[in-house]
């Protein structure tokens, strides 16, 4: 028995996180007794008249524990069985299991918990762990896998074979949950978590439903289901699925991803927004003059040609990761910081665009499809040649948009929104251009001053930077724009959880915040669906028309030029 | 990496260790930048020198826009070792923390107070790169042994060597001379005070209450004694977060630490007994207890010994204090010595019963280096039982997170006026906690 007493200093900083405290071992040994709550006689005027009335008060609400008040970790997730659907898949392999391995190391997994991939092939429990461990040590972010560490992890993985449009292996998933339950005390919470293709969602779904997987029981055993992007391909489909999904889970018990919330810096917008007094009060129309969104990838569409066919960038990119980034600069400070009231306020900056028609969208929206060219210094091919892809096909690899926010903050001004593939370097920014100085006072500087800047970098370099204008030494008058910039490796431990890590652990503590709602998701939709429609009812595009190593297409340049601005240099 | 800095150097002499042309190790502070210095303005210009170094700016951002030289320090760390072992040993966690923390941190070691006052600093920088991608980050890093007049007014070396506008944290390794001037002079200069209260001699009850009354008048305080408790405090806490057993929190009626000492003659009042007062204050501020009488040795004889009995002969007597609810409901204190091998002052075992409706629960929780372990029990059946990984932490996770921690901890100054109280001293009331001491 040993306790606090001073250790010796670390040998590296490298190590499982030392603050995070995680369940290895527990057991109820008896039933709670039954009994009167303490908080189970009426207080309020109310409470006492129902109650001399003969009528029950309203179930008290769940008291807080006070010891947990400024404890660094608010919990450890309850014991929990996390079904993995399309576990033999690439999302599964290189994202979810290896931040399931992160969070186990660092100990923020209970003791209690069990993986059960379900996918196609036919693994047993022992081959599917070797396949697992081969992936972890290609795409853990914490190299080498300590050996104790995944021995203790891989105790806990299962794998069932399953063809998801097969009723009968449904029934088998139940009776396997149920005995995982009673075998590891994973009490009866699940977390379905959907890494399959997005045509599959609706069918898993719905035999969930069919067996009652979904039934959150009394007193314990809550039911909870990840469904990865895109959620549908339009408008209708989205609609249909959400359909779907209400017909089996209620909505607080759905939780759909888009990984970039999840990322740090994703995650300090807000932060920054509402945690700093002096940028809320500038963060208006009357000091803004526009604003622009990058999400620019150097890659193109590697293997998954037979996907991008199908969703090209709007939908990749534009109705989710852009949206998503726009309303978090564009939306109004919540009154609290949970996840209702965060999803409201991005839901009215979507409500707040509207739909375009087709004239709008030839106006605004421009789309491109990368050629050949010369990427980070090494020859590309164009999109038409990549593997999976037509040779002929209208697949749009770029597409940039102008949006207006028709609020009372944001009246007027322009949303320049772009994201592509084959783009010259790998960038997501978000620019808040200033405008200028009301009067130009000096009139004798040899260059006018450019106008503030503040930007945001989200990835790669993640950072802050603010630009202004500064008097260059001499004698002279001369002003030269200078940039202000904060890095967050400079500031900060670098060691940021992955995306994957802190949106699995929010799922099983609950927490919805960095999810999007469903109607968040329709909304987005039906900015996009208007867009889609114009290009699909239109006259074929001149693609490629743009070469792979350039900022996109001419027309995405000129989008600006007519209002008189430029993209900014990245 | 670390030279001799305690040796007498002289002259002003400046070298790049590592030439910025050669890549550093990825995740690696590197010695970069090693000078010595006499004066303040010395030591400034040294600094200077440093980051006028071309390779230590950033990389210039085209033709028509120049990227500034930023530092991106975050603060000011100011550690003040009474020995140059104590000094080097800071120095040496300090480094270890370049990438989390770039900060500019003077180490200050007093030497020979007697005769004519003088000054040798040596001015390191150490850099990392956090990822292939990344820039490098630097820290600064002077290492000052100050004799005569010069190291008896440590301040006026301190105060024209802070980088302007950044928070100052003090780190006090050892025993701070609470109420001397010279302690007087640096804490008033700083945001943030940062110490070990397991380390200091005796009981440790007297500096106890000084640093709550430094806490109650402004000072945020990081106590590695009460840091390091944080996951005997998440596996507590974690009894209640079971709906069933969260009621019972309301109705606490005897909390018991045990702790290890040694034996021997004087034994309780050489025995730090920080720590075990540690877990009976933070349970006692969060749920806003009062003390109606403070801690006071107990007349009977402690318990004989402990399971690693052998160490000495007596442990000790223990002592008690009672608290009361708001309600006005007692709670008895115990803390309570044992014969162990461990460090003297360590906690072995926290129990809290509670009584509610004639049903008894009662929580123990003890530790291994490594995990945390709780035992619940209901009227004498077992009723829980969990394990909690959560290995010890150490002095550089501490310092760590001393640094980031920002503004004032109110868990933390709640459970360190509580401790005062028990200790005996009249605190005054913490926000957002109600008075800790009660009737008299």
């Amino acid at each position: 028995m040993t306790d606090d007493a001073p250790a010796p200093p670390a040998a590296g900083l490298d190590k499982p996180a030392t603050t995070g405290v995680r369940e290895v071992a527990g057991t109820a040994k008896a039933p709670a007794r039954p009994g009167r709550a303490a908080d189970d006689v009426p207080r309020t005027a109310r409470e006492l008249r129902l109650a001399r009335a003969g009528k029950r008060r309203p179930a008290p609400k769940a008291a807080a524990n006070p010891l947990r008040e400024g404890l660094r970790l608010e919990r450890v997730p309850d014991p929990a069985t996390f079904v993995l659907f399309g576990a033999t898949g690439d999302l599964a392999h290189r994202k979810v299991v290896p931040a399931l391995f992160q969070l186990w190391r660092t100990n923020l997994l209970p003791h209690e918990f069990a993986i059960l991939g379900i996918g196609r092939r036919p693994y047993t429990d022992e081959a599917f762990r070797a396949e697992l461990r081969a992936s972890l040590d290609q795409f853990s972010r914490v190299l080498p896998i300590e050996t104790a560490v995944w021995e203790e992890f891989a105790r806990r993985i299962c794998y069932q074979r399953g063809n998801f449009n097969e009723p009968s292996q449904y029934d088998q998933l139940a009776a396997r949950l149920d005995d995982l339950d009673r075998e590891r005390g994973t009490a009866g919470n699940r977390l379905y978590y959907l890494a399959t293709q997005p045509s599959a969602f609706a069918e898993i779904i719905a035999q969930l439903g069919r067996v009652g997987l979904d039934h959150e029981q009394h007193g314990g055993g809550w039911r909870r289901i990840v469904i990865e992007k895109p959620f549908g391909r339009d408008l209708n489909s989205a609609i249909r699925l959400n359909r779907e999904v209400g017909k089996v889970f209620r909505e607080s018990q759905v939780y759909r991803i888009d990984h970039y919330l999840g990322k740090e810096t994703v995650r300090n917008i807000l932060v920054f927004r509402f945690g700093n007094g002096i940028f809320e009060p500038i963060w208006h129309r009357r000091y803004v003059d526009h604003v622009q969104i990058t999400v620019a990838e150097s890659i193109g569409v590697e293997n998954r040609g037979s996907f991008y066919e199908e969703a090209g960038a709007s939908r990749d990119f534009l109705q989710n990761h852009l949206m998503q980034l726009l309303s978090l600069v564009a939306m109004e400070p919540p009154a609290t910081f949970d996840a209702e009231a965060l999803r409201d306020e991005k839901v009215k900056v979507l409500r707040a665009i509207e739909p375009m028609s087709p004239d709008m969208v030839a106006a605004n929206v421009v789309r491109g499809q990368y050629g050949p060219g010369w990427v980070t210094a090494e020859q590309a091919g164009g999109y038409r040649g990549e593997p999976e892809v037509d040779p002929e096909s209208e697949t749009e690899t770029y597409v940039a948009a102008r949006l207006l926010v028709d609020d009372w903050r944001w009246a007027g001004v322009p949303f320049y929104l772009r994201a592509g593939k084959r783009l010259p370097k790998r960038a997501t920014e978000i620019a808040i251009q200033f405008k200028q100085v009301p009067h130009a006072l000096f009139k004798d500087s040899s260059a006018d001053p450019d106008a503030n800047l503040l930007a945001l970098r989200i990835q790669p370099d993640e950072g802050i930077l603010l630009r202004f204008a500064a008097k260059v030494p001499g004698l002279g008058v001369d002003v030269r724009a200078v940039n202000m910039d904060f890095t967050y490796g400079s500031a900060f431990s670098v060691d940021s959880p992955d995306a994957y890590e802190t949106l699995i652990l929010d799922a099983l503590l609950g927490d919805a915040s960095l999810f999007t709602r469903a109607d968040e998701v329709e909304k987005a939709w039906a900015i996009v669906d208007p867009i889609i429609d114009a290009w699909a009812n239109g006259p074929a595009p001149a693609f490629p028309n743009y070469a792979a190593g350039s900022w996109g297409p001419a027309a995405s340049d000129e989008l600006l030029e007519r209002d008189g601005r430029r993209w900014r240099r990245i | 990496m670390a030279a001799d800095l305690s040796a007498p150097t002289d002259g002003l002499q400046g070298e790049a260790i590592s030439p910025f042309g050669m890549p550093l190790a990825q995740g690696d502070p590197t010695l970069r930048w090693s000078s010595q210095a006499t004066t303040i303005p010395g030591i400034e210009h040294e600094l200077a020198r440093f980051w006028a170094l071309p390779q230590a700016r950033r990389a210039v951002d085209g033709p028509a826009e120049r990227t500034i030289a930023a530092r991106t320090s975050v603060l000011n760390l100011v550690v003040v070792a009474r020995s140059p072992e104590l000094g080097q040993r800071s120095a040496s966690m300090i480094s270890m923390l370049t990438g989390r923390h770039p900060s500019r941190t003077l180490i200050l070691v007093p030497s020979d107070p007697d005769g004519p006052g003088w000054l040798r600093a040596q001015v390191r920088a150490y850099c990392m790169v956090p990822r292939a991608d990344a820039p490098a980050t630097c820290a600064e890093q002077i290492y000052a042994t100050a004799g005569g007049a010069t190291g008896r007014h440590l301040g006026a070396i301190v105060a024209p060597l802070l980088v302007h506008d950044l928070p100052v944290t003090l780190w006090w390794p050892g025993e701070p001379p609470f109420g001397t001037a010279l302690a007087r002079d640096l804490i008033g200069m700083a945001d943030r005070l940062a110490v070990d209260g397991s380390s200091w001699a005796g009981d440790g009850l007297d500096r106890l209450r000084a640093l709550a009354a430094l806490g109650a008048g402004g000072l945020a305080v990081s106590d590695f004694a009460l840091m390091r408790q944080a996951r005997w405090r998440e596996a507590v806490a974690s009894v209640f977060d079971r709906p069933e057993f969260l009621p019972y929190l309301r109705s606490v009626r005897r909390v018991a630490v045990t702790y290890g000492t040694h034996g021997g003659p004087d034994a309780e009042t050489r025995t730090n007994i920080v720590k075990p007062i540690y877990h009976v204050a933070w349970l006692a501020s969060r749920l806003r207890l009062r003390v109606v009488r403070p801690l006071e040795r107990t007349g009977r004889p402690g318990p004989a010994r402990g399971p690693a009995a052998g160490a000495g002969s007596e442990p000790g007597r223990g002592m008690r204090a009672l608290l009361e609810w708001d309600r006005g409901t007692d709670v008895e204190i115990v803390i309570r010595p044992v014969i162990s091998g461990m460090p003297a002052g360590t906690t072995l075992r926290v129990e809290i019963l509670s009584e509610r409706r004639g049903t008894e629960l009662r929580a123990e929780v003890t530790a291994e280096s490594e995990s945390v372990h709780v035992r619940v029990w209901e009227d004498g059946v077992e009723a829980l039982e969990r394990t909690f990984a959560a290995p010890r932490r150490t002095d550089v996770d501490l310092l760590a997170e001393a640094i980031e921690a920002s503004g004032r901890d109110l868990v933390a100054r709640g459970a360190s006026s509580m401790a005062a109280a028990l200790a005996g001293a009249v605190a005054p009331t913490a926000p957002g906690a109600a008075s800790a001491t009660g009737r008299s």
